[in-house]
């Protein structure tokens, strides 16, 4: 045990060590401060959570992550560059008091809400920067990524910092500071993109593990219920193609969707009739991943490598963000420059939101064919349009107080419990 | 903070309360009475801390009723918002189609002694 625990220690001030030299290598004109922050930062890291930080196995089995297939042996460090571009939004300590007078930080309670974060950050980077776009560490920034970073910098007004979501939260029930299911964080995601009017999303829920194809579309391009015909789009669409001159907003066809399902596949554990249908998410190019977690802990998973799901994990504590004067981010502490962590499929819990992202009309309708194709029990199902009866709701809200003789229609069996009677 | 309390009543599930004879008879007793209808017990899964407790276990659903349909009722019945989530396993396993009929359901997914059988659920709630 004290060996483990010596060796433990040797390997972690290696590491350290290593990580300071190449950054003083790189960077000589260092402030001070800067590398105190860093020093601080990787501190508790190491301490935290070192041991988990596994090398990527070497496996011929195809990796995924989020829709690209690689191949561990030869691409090795394709699938890190792939994995340190994504948006890693961990808990962060010292920030602007949530509400004013709130918690300034969210260790312990924001798991899922920085879950929520990352899935949508995705969503930003495919919408503005494209899925194949990478982070390259003390480059010039784009502008868009920029932007990208400022909407979850930890301040009251970024569009989607954790501040907007606790807040947004307690409509959903949820008081600031508690625990978010991955229905949660959604529901709450799609209230607060309708402000974005950057992005411009449709964040759209699927309850009840139906996505109703004809409600997303309806979502995706309401101009369609506004002109109310199909002719009439008809003509819209050969305007556009002609001399007319609209803005930019109204020639786009399709708002980019972002479809998060919320899931229950199980009870207590995954029921495993659902593992290959899961896997196969992670292979579709509108993949946004999948927000869920081990009970208790929150991650976002972004593929799979064999039997185990790769995943970013928020549950590390870094300090709170400043944005420069000169408008650029300090963005080292929102990429994760560790190999992803890894956990087995098995030990997921079945509470869980799959993300997909469609920026255009096009890549719905595939998105909606390759769900058609995929082999294996349905997580969801996919239907055309929406039930009728699913519209008017009353109509099927059978109490026994109905007058309705038929609908009081009742039966008595010989003990203490009696059936209770649906009729159509 | 869980709203609801569990009911001590009812905790025990209804396979547990009564032995697969008497059930086996109670299904054979109601189908002979209402041949048109599917004997279904609808369960809260017992770690639930979100959802209401059904003052219901017993139901006689329509051959043709759509599981939309049966969600929708369940759903109203317990008066939750259509934000809220609600999940329906079948046999403690699988999520329901929501297109099938209950007599589509009934028939791959019934138990032997005649029963089918459903528990809800919400989701889990993470931190740490």
């Amino acid at each position: 045990m004290l060996l483990f625990f010596c060796l433990f220690l040797v390997k972690g001030l290696k590491v350290r060590i290593f990580w300071l030299a190449t950054k003083f290598k790189e960077y000589p004109f260092l402030s001070f401060s800067y590398v105190c922050v860093a020093c601080l930062s990787t501190l508790t890291y190491d301490t935290l959570r070192f041991g988990e930080f596994e090398d990527f196995p070497e496996t011929s089995e195809p990796v995924w992550i989020l829709g690209k297939e690689y191949n561990a042996l030869k691409e090795k460090d394709d699938i890190l560059s792939d994995v340190t571009s994504r948006l890693w939004f961990t808990y962060r300590k010292n920030f602007p008091p949530i509400g004013g007078t709130g918690p300034t930080s969210d260790t312990g309670w924001g798991c899922m809400l920085r879950c929520g974060q990352m899935i949508l950050g995705e969503a930003l980077v495919c919408r503005h920067l494209g899925r194949d776009w990478r982070w390259a560490k003390d480059h010039k920034q784009r502008e868009e990524y920029i932007s990208i970073l400022n909407a979850f910098i930890d301040k009251k007004d970024s569009y989607y910092s954790i501040h907007q979501i606790a807040q947004m939260g307690v409509g959903e029930g949820k008081p600031i500071g508690q625990w978010y299911g991955p229905n949660t964080v959604a529901q709450v995601l799609k209230k607060l993109a309708v402000f974005d009017t950057w992005s411009r999303l449709v964040v759209h829920v699927a309850m009840d593990n139906t996505v109703v194809i004809e409600e997303i579309k309806r979502l995706c391009m309401p101009w369609l219920d506004v002109a109310g015909e199909a002719e009439v789009v008809g003509e819209l669409n050969g305007c556009l193609e002609g001399a007319c001159a609209l803005a930019e907003e109204e020639t786009a066809l399709w708002k980019p969707l972002v479809l998060l399902i919320p899931l229950r596949l199980g009870l207590s554990d995954i029921n495993e009739a659902y593992i290959e249908t899961l896997k196969q998410c992670f292979m579709l190019p509108q993949s946004l991943g999948v927000i869920g977690g081990k009970p208790n802990s929150a991650h976002y998973f972004i593929g799979y490598v064999g039997e185990e799901l790769i995943y970013l994990d928020p549950h590390t504590t870094q300090p709170a963000v400043e944005p420069c004067e000169d408008g650029q981010v300090p963005d080292e502490t929102y990429h994760c420059q560790h190999p992803p962590c890894r956990m087995h499929i098995c030990e997921l819990d079945p509470s869980i939101a799959a993300g997909f992202f469609c920026k255009t009309e096009d890549e719905f309708d595939d998105w909606c064919m390759r769900i058609r194709r995929v082999s294996g029990l349905p997580m969801f199902e996919l239907v055309d349009s929406q039930p009728s009866h699913m519209v008017s709701v009353d109509a099927l809200n059978l109490t026994p107080d109905f007058s309705d003789s038929d609908r009081l229609e009742r039966f008595f069996d010989s003990e203490d419990e009696e059936f209770e009677i649906l009729s159509l | 903070m869980p709203p609801f309390d569990r009911t001590p009543l009812q905790s025990r599930p209804f396979k547990q309360r009564k032995s697969f004879a008497t059930r086996k008879q109670e299904v054979a007793g109601i189908r002979s009475k209402f041949p048109n209808k599917i004997p279904v017990i609808i369960e809260r899964y017992d770690r639930e801390k979100y959802l209401p407790p059904l003052d219901k276990t017993k139901f006689l659903v329509p051959h043709e009723l759509t599981m939309t349909q049966f969600v929708t009722i369940i759903r109203n019945r317990m008066a939750l918002l259509p934000t809220q989530a609600f999940y329906l396993l079948i046999n403690n396993s699988g999520l329901a189609s929501m297109s099938l009929t209950m007599a589509q359901v009934y028939k791959d997914h019934q138990d032997e002694d005649g029963f089918l059988y459903m528990t809800y659920a919400s989701q889990e709630m993470f931190g740490h």
